[in-house]
C-alpha cells in the first residue's frame, strides 16, 4: 500500500459521500404525473408488519387431516387469490410441506384505519365451498340435510366464472343485485339434467356457500344454457364479495390459525421513530468519540463507517439493480446496529495498533502500514464468526425457498417454519453489514488514512496518538 | 500511551470466583422468581385494545370470558405512550389457541359491548403450544449449532495456540454470557420471547469477537516470545496489549445499545427495551468473559493437559 497516492483520499471520500446522498435520496424521474425509479432511495425501503403495521398468520388443516402436497399448493393459490381480492397485494404466502403449514403475512392495508384484520384473516380461512343441492331440507340448526346433504348439483368447480350483476331474475320482479354464473361444460350438462328432472317434479335448488343456505329457488324453466343467477338480498358489495369467494375457489378444507399475530401501525411507526432518533444520537455520539480519541483516524473511521450505514441500507432498499430489496423489521435495525458497532470495532483496533507501533518507534508510515497488516487477522477471524452466528440466523429462520434454509436444511430438517420470521431480517442485516465492514472498515479506511498520512501537515505523529518519543 | 500491567491470569481465581457466584445467582433466581416463558414459546393468546374513558377491568373480564365460552382470561390496563391512549390486554393460555373465528368474535362483543369507549384492536399474538414449543427448541439447535460451528473455526485458526483447547475456553466464555443474559431476563421479570434468542445470538457473536481479538494477540505473541516468555506471561501481556482496545469497543456499543435503551423507556416501546436493556448486560458480561475468563481459563486447562501428556512437550 506504499503506492497510495495523495489524491486517493478525496477520491474515496468524494465517492463515500456520493454514494451516501444517492442512497438515502435515490433517483426517482418526475415527468408530469407519472414517476419512475431508477435508483431506490431509503424511502423505497419496504418495512415488516412490526412497523409498519400488518398480519402474521399461519394456518393449518384442522386435527386429523393430512393434507396433500397438491392440496397444499391449492390451498395456497386459493388464499393468494382471496387476499388479491380484499385488495391486498403485497402479501408474503409460503406453504411448509413438511408440517402442513401455510404462513401468510401482509402489511395493514394501506389508508385504511379501520382496516378489519381479524375478518380478513376469518375470511382467509373459510373454505368458500360453493354447492347447489336439491330441495331445501334442513335441520334445526339451519344445516343442510336427507336428500339435500346427499344431491349436490353443482360445485364450485363446476363454475367457470361468477360475478355480480343488477338485474330481474324474471320478468315478474324488480331488478336485484345478483351474482351471475356462467358454468363450464361438464356444470351446464348437469345443471340442465337436474332443472330438467326438478322442473317436472316442481321442485327446488338451494344454493349454499358451506353450510349457510343463500337461497332456494323453485325450478321454473329447464336451463340448458349454462347460466345460472344467485340471489339471496345482495347489495353491491356482497354481491361482488359472493362472486370473488365463487372465483377464487374452494378450499378443500377449513384451514384454522396455528399462530395469529396483528400490529396495528400506530404501534409499530412509534417504534420506527424510536429507533431513528436512538440511531441519529448513538451515530454523534460515537463520532465524538472517535474524533476526541483517535484524531485523525478516529474522523477517517467516521468517514467510512458513514459509507457502511448507507451501503447497509442500500442493500436493504433494493438499491442495487442485481439484488431485491429485503424486508426491514426492528430486529434488522439492530443488525444494523450491531455490524456499525463492529466497523467501530475494526476501526479501534487498526488505530490502537497504529498508536502502539508509533510507541514502539517506529516511523509514521512503517506505523500505518505495520498497524494495518497487524490488525488485520483480528478483525478477519472476529467478523467471519459474527458472519457465521449470522448466516445460521438466516438459515433457521429463514423462508422455506431461501438459499440459507436449504443449506442449512440437514440441521433444522425436523422443524417447520417458524412464525418468527423477523429475526431472519437480523441475520440479513448483520451478515452484509459485517461483509461490508470489510470493505469500507479495512479498506477504505486504509486508503484514506495511508493517503492523509502523505500530506506535509498530517505528519504529526500526535495526529495519530503517537507519544512525544515517536 | 497508557499501559496496562494486570495480571490477569494471576487473578483468576477472583475472576472466576465472580462468575460462579453471578451463575449460581442466575441459575438459583429461575427456582426463586421462575421463568416467565412468553407466549411466542408456551403458546397462548394475547390481544390488546385501545380504548378512550373508563373501563371496569372486572366487568370486561366476564365479557370476555362469555364471549369465549368460559374460557379463564387475564385483563390487565394500562398506558400506551406512543398514542397516550390508555390499553386494555387481555390474555389466556390455553390448549389450542384461540381459532381466528374466537377471536372475531370476541372482537365484536366488546366492540358492541364498549361501543362507548371507541375500542381499537392494537397488536395480537395468538400461538398455539405445540408451534411455541417448536419455535424455542429451534432457537436451542440454532445456539448449539452455532457453538459447534465456531469451536471448529478457532480450532482451524488458532492450531498454534492449542486450537481445540482454545476454541472450547472461547465457547465456555460463551455460555457464560448466555447464563448472565438469561439471569437477566429472570431478576428483571421480563418473559422469555424472541427478542431473548435475538440477544443471546448477538452475544454470541459480539463476544466471540472480543475473544478472538485477544487470541489473536496471544498468536502473535507466542511467535515473538515463545522462548523467553512462560504462556502465563504471554496470555496477560496479549490481554493488557488489546484493553484499551476491549474498553473503547465497549464503550461504544454498549452507549449505543444505552441510548437505544433510553429512547426506548422515554417513548415506552417495551419490545425494543426487552431487546436493547439485556444486550447491555450482554456486552458487559461479553467483554468481561473475554478479558478475564477465557485466556486465563486456557492458560489452566494447557497447563493440566501438559501434566497429562509431558511427552507431547516439544
Amino acid at each position: 500500500m506504499r503506492k497510495v497516492k495523495k489524491p486517493v483520499f478525496f477520491i474515496v471520500f468524494i465517492l463515500i459521500a456520493l454514494f451516501t446522498v444517492s442512497v438515502i435520496f435515490g433517483f426517482t424521474y418526475y415527468y408530469g404525473d407519472m414517476s419512475t425509479v431508477y435508483i431506490k432511495g431509503v424511502n423505497n425501503i419496504r418495512f415488516g408488519i412490526d412497523i409498519k403495521g400488518g398480519v402474521d398468520v399461519t394456518f393449518t388443516p384442522p386435527e386429523g387431516v393430512d393434507a396433500t402436497e397438491d392440496q397444499l399448493d391449492s390451498a395456497k393459490e386459493v388464499i393468494v387469490q382471496r387476499m388479491i381480492n380484499l385488495g391486498i397485494t403485497d402479501y408474503e404466502c409460503y406453504i411448509d410441506k413438511n408440517t402442513d403449514r401455510i404462513i401468510v403475512r401482509f402489511p395493514w392495508k394501506e389508508g385504511e384505519a379501520n382496516f378489519d384484520p381479524e375478518s380478513a384473516v376469518k375470511e382467509l380461512g373459510e373454505t368458500a365451498q360453493l354447492t347447489f343441492r336439491e330441495g331445501d331440507e334442513r335441520d334445526s340448526s339451519g344445516v343442510y340435510t336427507g336428500v339435500t346433504a346427499e344431491n349436490v348439483i353443482l360445485e364450485g368447480k363446476d363454475v367457470r366464472q361468477a360475478y355480480a350483476g343488477y338485474q330481474n331474475a324474471d320478468e315478474s320482479s324488480a331488478a336485484q343485485y345478483v351474482v351471475v354464473l356462467k358454468l363450464n361444460d361438464e356444470g351446464t350438462k348437469k345443471f340442465a339434467d337436474a332443472t330438467k328432472k326438478l322442473y317436472e317434479e316442481g321442485g327446488c335448488i338451494s344454493i349454499w356457500m358451506d353450510e349457510t343456505m343463500i337461497s332456494a329457488p323453485t325450478v321454473s324453466a329447464v336451463i340448458t344454457d349454462g347460466n345460472a343467477i344467485i340471489e339471496g338480498h345482495f347489495d353491491a358489495d356482497s354481491s361482488k364479495q359472493l362472486a370473488d369467494k365463487i372465483n377464487s375457489g374452494a378450499l378443500p378444507f377449513k384451514l384454522v390459525t396455528a399462530s395469529f399475530s396483528t400490529i396495528s401501525p400506530s404501534l409499530g411507526a412509534g417504534a420506527l421513530e424510536a429507533m431513528i432518533i436512538a440511531g441519529i444520537i448513538a451515530f454523534a455520539l460515537i463520532a465524538v468519540f472517535m474524533i476526541v480519541v483517535y484524531r485523525l483516524p478516529g474522523a477517517v473511521a467516521v468517514i467510512s463507517i458513514t459509507g457502511q450505514i448507507a451501503a447497509t441500507l442500500a442493500f436493504v432498499s433494493g438499491y442495487f439493480g442485481f439484488m431485491n430489496s429485503s424486508i426491514l423489521t426492528i430486529p434488522g435495525i439492530a443488525g444494523i446496529i450491531l455490524a456499525v458497532g463492529m466497523g467501530v470495532d475494526a476501526n479501534i483496533i487498526t488505530s490502537e495498533r497504529i498508536k502502539e507501533e508509533l510507541y514502539n518507534g517506529k516511523t509514521l508510515d512503517g506505523a500505518v502500514n505495520s498497524g494495518f497488516k497487524r490488525a488485520f487477522t483480528a478483525i478477519l477471524d472476529g467478523n467471519v464468526t459474527t458472519v457465521i452466528v449470522a448466516i445460521i440466523l438466516m438459515g433457521a429462520f429463514g423462508t422455506p425457498d431461501s438459499i440459507f434454509s436449504k443449506l442449512l436444511s440437514f440441521v433444522f430438517f425436523m422443524f417447520g417454519q417458524s412464525t418468527a420470521g423477523m429475526i431472519y431480517s437480523f441475520g440479513f442485516t448483520l451478515a452484509v453489514g459485517v461483509l461490508l465492514n470489510l470493505f469500507f472498515g479495512v479498506l477504505c479506511t486504509r486508503l484514506m488514512l495511508t493517503s492523509l498520512s502523505k500530506f506535509r501537515i498530517m505528519r504529526n505523529p500526535k495526529l495519530y496518538g503517537g507519544g512525544k518519543n515517536a | 500511551m497508557r499501559k496496562f500491567n494486570i495480571d490477569f491470569v494471576g487473578k483468576r481465581k477472583v475472576f472466576f470466583t465472580i462468575s460462579i457466584v453471578l451463575i449460581a445467582v442466575s441459575i438459583l433466581s429461575t427456582f426463586i422468581f421462575g421463568v416467565k416463558l412468553d407466549i411466542q414459546f408456551k403458546g397462548g393468546t394475547l390481544i390488546t385494545y385501545l380504548y378512550d374513558g373508563d373501563i371496569d377491568t372486572a366487568e370486561f373480564e366476564k365479557t370476555a370470558e362469555d364471549a369465549l365460552g368460559g374460557l379463564a382470561v387475564n385483563v390487565t390496563t394500562g398506558k400506551d405512550f406512543s398514542t397516550g391512549k390508555n390499553n386494555i390486554q387481555i390474555s389466556l393460555v390455553s390448549n389450542t389457541g384461540l381459532t381466528s373465528d374466537k377471536q372475531y368474535e370476541l372482537s365484536n362483543v366488546i366492540q358492541e359491548k364498549y361501543a362507548a369507549n371507541s375500542i381499537e384492536l392494537v397488536e395480537s399474538t395468538d400461538i398455539s403450544p405445540s408451534s411455541g414449543k417448536e419455535f424455542f427448541q429451534k432457537c436451542l439447535v440454532a445456539v448449539a449449532f452455532a457453538s459447534i460451528l465456531l469451536v471448529i473455526y478457532i480450532a482451524v485458526r488458532f492450531k498454534n495456540i492449542g486450537g481445540w483447547l482454545a476454541g472450547a475456553c472461547a465457547v465456555i466464555a460463551l455460555i457464560h454470557d448466555c447464563i448472565i443474559v438469561y439471569g437477566t431476563f429472570v431478576v428483571a421479570h421480563m418473559s422469555i420471547n424472541a427478542n431473548f434468542m435475538a440477544v443471546i445470538l448477538t452475544i454470541l457473536g459480539y463476544s466471540i469477537n472480543d475473544t478472538i481479538i485477544t487470541y489473536d494477540r496471544i498468536r502473535e505473541n507466542q511467535q515473538l516470545y515463545k522462548k523467553t516468555m512462560t504462556r502465563a506471561e504471554i496470555v496477560n501481556l496479549s490481554i493488557n496489549q488489546t484493553l484499551v482496545r476491549s474498553i473503547n469497543t465497549s464503550i461504544t456499543t454498549i452507549a449505543t445499545m444505552l441510548v437505544v435503551t433510553i429512547v426506548a423507556v422515554i417513548y415506552g416501546i417495551d419490545s425494543i427495551l426487552s431487546f436493547s436493556l439485556p444486550m447491555v448486560v450482554g456486552m458487559i458480561s461479553g467483554v468481561y468473559s473475554s478479558v478475564c475468563i477465557a485466556s486465563p481459563l486456557w492458560v489452566v486447562l494447557e497447563g493440566i493437559r501438559e501434566k497429562k501428556k509431558p511427552a507431547a512437550k516439544k
